[in-house]
């Protein structure tokens, strides 16, 4: 409760700066709206910013899942190999560091306006932190475990279950929580660039009616929506991490 | 049992380190002494990864280190059994109730069931030396498994290994002469620029005695 308090107040002392540089300045609300006009907007509008925000969260979620095990999965397929990983590690880097918002057209041109081209946006931007995060685990084995079980003979393929992956999972867990953190971003993006639903959209459109009160709440419903999200991989991931143990 | 013969241990772009011609027989008992930075964890590790310089007459060798390398997820009993595991090999109830026995004798009696993540520093090492036991290796190579541990705790790590790998081939790597002292008969010293000994550890009386006599390597 304590740290429920804590973790509210600062919100609180935000929202209230924010009411008085309304207040004082007189700024017109087309500009910044003032918190109570964000939160009637927000109760009057609803049905509608739900059902956007549905779309928004189906895809992160989607997209969360998908790019964490296809990043995972990669990362297993050449883990166990110095070669492969050097081999692929520049596409790696140039996937993450190829801004989203220039592939962004691209794929909407390729996969249309609809689900699957934010789906492959947030996938892109989850992949990559989880990737490495995995990769890095496999690296962190120090050289004398690596020596101990050498001296065990062991099988290529059990050496990898029963050590290497177990060992590399806490560091996965680690990817998967950045990317949690921002797959939001891969969503907005892109609806931002082309869609017919979601928050990114509802923005879009609010801006483009002078509805600036709509756009806030339409901010607001996002952010509490990132949390949200954030906060169940979070625990899911203390979760796994609890399993798995750490050395 | 094992033959070196110019071993470089030098790494490329550091300061050169020795190279190193040595023959260590079967049933030697050595300690290799030398400072931090000699290449003595380094010359294990070639003898493990077979380098071409070294000869080895087997393959099956165990390695204790300073890290115990224990999967901490795992029951000690599990890690105990985990080279048969890793080969693929069915652990039967002979080589369960061997694994308890070796426990036992590494005084772990009750704590088969326990994980490795709740072992304490003394305990994991115990079940590493129960690893390297079970192994029944021809050749077994200790990397300082016994830094990091208290002193008494030190010398009961040490009295185990002297009574439980009686009759096998040991290497012993440390910096620190007591632990060799404690339990070995004969040591090599290796500095920067050569392998030297063997030298009898009971030839010298105390610490301090062991120190000074090997003062200009040590």
């Amino acid at each position: 409760m304590n740290r429920l308090v804590q973790s509210t107040i600062p919100v609180i002392l935000l929202i209230g700066l924010w009411w008085v540089i309304v207040a004082t300045f007189d700024i017109p609300h087309f500009i910044l709206p003032s918190p109570d006009r964000v939160v009637w907007v927000l109760v009057e509008r609803f049905p509608l910013i739900a059902s956007h925000a549905l779309t928004t969260a189906l895809e992160i979620i989607c997209g969360l899942i998908l790019g964490a095990a296809l990043g995972f999965g990669v990362a297993c397929l050449i883990g166990d190999s110095k070669k492969l990983t050097q081999l692929t590690m520049p596409a790696l880097v140039v996937s993450q560091a190829l801004p989203v918002f220039a592939i962004a057209p691209i794929l909407m041109l390729w996969l249309g306006y609809g689900f699957a081209s934010k789906l492959a946006m947030t996938t892109l931007i989850v992949f990559f932190p989880v990737t490495a995060s995995t990769l890095a685990g496999f690296r962190a084995m120090p050289k004398s475990w690596d020596l101990t079980f050498q001296t065990l003979r062991p099988k290529r393929a059990q050496l990898f279950w029963s050590v290497r992956l177990p060992l590399a999972i806490p560091y996965a867990l680690s990817g998967v929580r950045v990317a949690a953190s921002v797959a939001p971003i891969g969503a907005i993006v892109g609806e931002w660039v082309g869609s017919s639903s979601g928050l990114g959209y509802l923005m879009l459109h609010a801006n483009g009616r002078g509805q600036t009160d709509l756009m806030f709440a339409a901010l607001l419903v996002l952010c509490v929506e990132a949390l949200i999200i954030w906060s169940l991989v979070n625990r899911l991931a203390n979760r796994f991490d609890q399993n798995s143990h750490t050395a | 049992m094992l033959t070196i013969t110019n071993l470089d241990l030098s790494y490329p772009g550091y300061e050169s380190l020795a190279t190193v011609s040595w023959q260590v027989n079967q049933g030697d008992q050595i300690a290799l002494l030398g400072r931090s930075g000699t290449g003595k964890s380094t010359l294990l590790a070639a003898i493990i990864e077979s380098a071409p310089a070294i000869a080895r007459q087997t393959d099956r060798i165990a390695y204790l280190s300073q890290q115990p390398a224990l999967l901490p997820w795992a029951t000690a009993i599990d890690n105990v059994l985990l080279g048969f595991k890793l080969r693929g090999e069915v652990s039967d109830s002979i080589h369960t109730e061997r694994a308890l026995d070796l426990l036992a004798q590494v005084e772990l009696d009750g704590f088969a069931g326990r994980k490795a993540s709740l072992l304490s520093g003394g305990q994991k090492a115990r079940v590493a030396l129960a690893r390297v036991l079970i192994e029944e290796s021809d050749l077994v190579l200790l990397d300082e498994p016994f830094s990091g541990l208290d002193r008494s705790t030190r010398i009961q790590m040490a009295a185990l290994c002297q009574k439980l790998l009686s009759g096998k081939t040991v290497i012993l790597v440390t910096h620190d002469p007591r632990d060799a002292q404690d339990w070995l008969g004969t040591a090599m010293v290796l500095t920067t620029n050569t392998i030297k000994g063997p030298y009898t550890l009971n030839e010298f009386g105390s610490d301090r005695a062991l120190i000074q006599a090997l003062d200009g390597d040590l």
